[in-house]
């Protein structure tokens, strides 16, 4: 049991963690759950489909900003910055996608979109094939298709 | 191997171990695209459906038009009638960039340069300041099917040729450097522009910029080069040759000289400068063309305007 001003999250394999709630409170989803309902504050909050190792990430990177956001001084925007960098710099693709995910349902604003930048970096400029060959992804067009892509912005390709 | 062997049978996107963007919500698809590029959001239609999908959606492309493209549509009847209109943000997008508009009563007009979203103006030669320009003597306002504008200045005869034209930094897209040009065509009895360069300059209003020296009339030049030169010394540009000893400084080398090129709408194109646009500050710019020094008579230029835009790929 989460004493006060904490909250406890549990992953969907079972991991629990105790969370100050302004560092839980940055997910939308979550700070929504507690302000209808009381109960969320004092029991378990489950967050469905996030397993322990990815929940670790997010609180992580909750935490810091929570706390930014609290006191500039001791964490200024240059040591977001770089936390930030850090942060993304250091994922794998699967726990890209995996934080991607979670950030979305948990809607975690500031995350999702330094995600998203991540994914952007990832994409500019590259040739449709190297993303399918890097995200993994399967080409579902017919080539009529296709074609009909390439028709409506001739002057991208 | 055989997970992989039946994942493709299956037409499946992930391979064991292998990630699944395919199967990301399309939202965070559509913002991570609309922190590309308009040319890579289109590009990447190409990658699956999903792409396709989020590349398509109005929130990626009210992110690729300019933060004030409402407040500049707003400035002109034709502008308000496409943001009351039901086309998709895209084709508004593609729109202003096929077709520039008209705003602030046809002295300007606002398109969009289509690989970056970047804003371009061109300003109207009734938007200028044109030394002798309401003389109609020396310069005559003519309607023109092939402008964009009502009407475009014909110059007929002057010595002194000089034409301003400004604009502030803040209607340019922050962060960028922008380049302008002087857009004209010629009368085939044009005369005048041969033997020197105009000079040409943009900087920010009060302050010295560097001038660039721009033949207008690139065949003449050619011409005068290959054949007449060799007479120079001999006096028979005496007035010219006068101009040119007493402001030497002023001559750049050959090498520093642009011709005015081609344009791909039938016009021809002048460059006049480049410069960066900073966003953090709003400054007026100043944008000049000149050709005083060589002190004959020029004619034959029809003005269309001063065309404002983004450099490329900058």
């Amino acid at each position: 049991m989460a004493s006060k001003g904490n909250l406890t999250l549990k992953s969907c394999n079972g991991k629990e963690f105790i969370v100050e709630e302004k560092v839980a409170v940055m997910s939308t989803t979550i700070k929504n759950m507690v302000d209808v309902d009381d109960s969320f504050a004092q029991g378990v909050i489950p967050i469905i489909g996030v397993d322990g190792k990815i929940l670790a990430k997010l609180i992580e990177y909750c935490k810091e900003h929570a706390e930014a956001d609290e006191d500039e001084e001791v964490k200024s925007e240059e040591y977001l910055k770089k936390f930030d960098e850090k942060f993304v710099d250091e994922l794998n693709l699967n726990d890209l996608y995996d934080l991607l995910k979670a950030s979305n349902y948990l809607e975690i604003t500031k995350l999702l979109n330094l995600l998203c930048q991540k994914v952007a970096s990832m994409i500019k400029g590259k040739k449709p094939e190297e993303i399918r060959r890097i995200f993994n992804i399967k080409n579902d067009f017919t080539p009529e298709e296709e074609e009909e892509i390439n028709r409506q912005n001739p002057w991208a390709f | 191997m055989a997970v992989e062997m039946n994942d493709q049978a299956n037409g499946a996107v992930a391979v064991a171990g292998g990630i699944d963007l395919y199967e990301l919500p399309e939202g965070c698809i559509a913002n991570a695209l609309s922190l590309t590029s308009p040319r890579d959001a289109c590009r990447l239609s190409l990658v699956a459906s999903t792409f396709r999908s989020a590349a398509q959606s109005d929130d990626v492309w009210e992110r690729f038009l300019p933060p004030d493209y409402r407040d500049v549509l707003g400035r002109s009847a034709e502008g308000i009638k496409l943001l009351r209109s039901s086309m998709s943000k895209k084709e508004l997008y593609v729109r202003l960039c096929d077709e520039p508009i008209l705003i602030d009563n046809g002295t300007k007009s606002f398109s969009l340069e289509k690989s970056s979203g970047k804003k371009c103006y061109m300003l109207a030669a009734s938007d200028l300041t044109i030394v002798w320009g309401d003389t109609p003597r020396y310069w005559k306002w003519i309607s023109l099917s092939e402008s964009r504008f009502a009407v475009v200045a014909e110059l007929l005869d002057v010595c002194w040729l000089e034409i301003r034209g400004k604009i502030r930094s803040c209607m340019l897209s922050p962060d960028s450097t922008y380049a302008a040009y002087l857009v004209f065509s010629s009368r085939t009895r044009t005369y005048g522009f041969e033997y020197q360069p105009a000079e040409a300059s943009i900087v920010i209003s009060g302050q010295e910029g560097q001038k660039q020296a721009v033949h207008l009339d690139p065949d003449g030049a050619q011409r005068l080069r290959q054949h007449i030169r060799p007479r120079r010394r001999r006096g028979v540009f005496g007035l010219r040759q006068a101009a040119l000893m007493s402001q030497p400084e002023t001559i750049p080398t050959d090498s520093d000289v642009q011709y005015a090129k081609q344009r791909g709408d039938g016009w021809m194109e002048a460059k006049l400068g480049e410069i960066f646009i900073n966003g953090g500050q709003d400054v007026e710019l100043d944008m000049s063309l000149m050709e005083i020094k060589g002190g004959n008579w020029k004619s034959g230029l029809i003005v269309q305007g001063i065309e404002v835009r983004p450099k490329e790929g900058k």
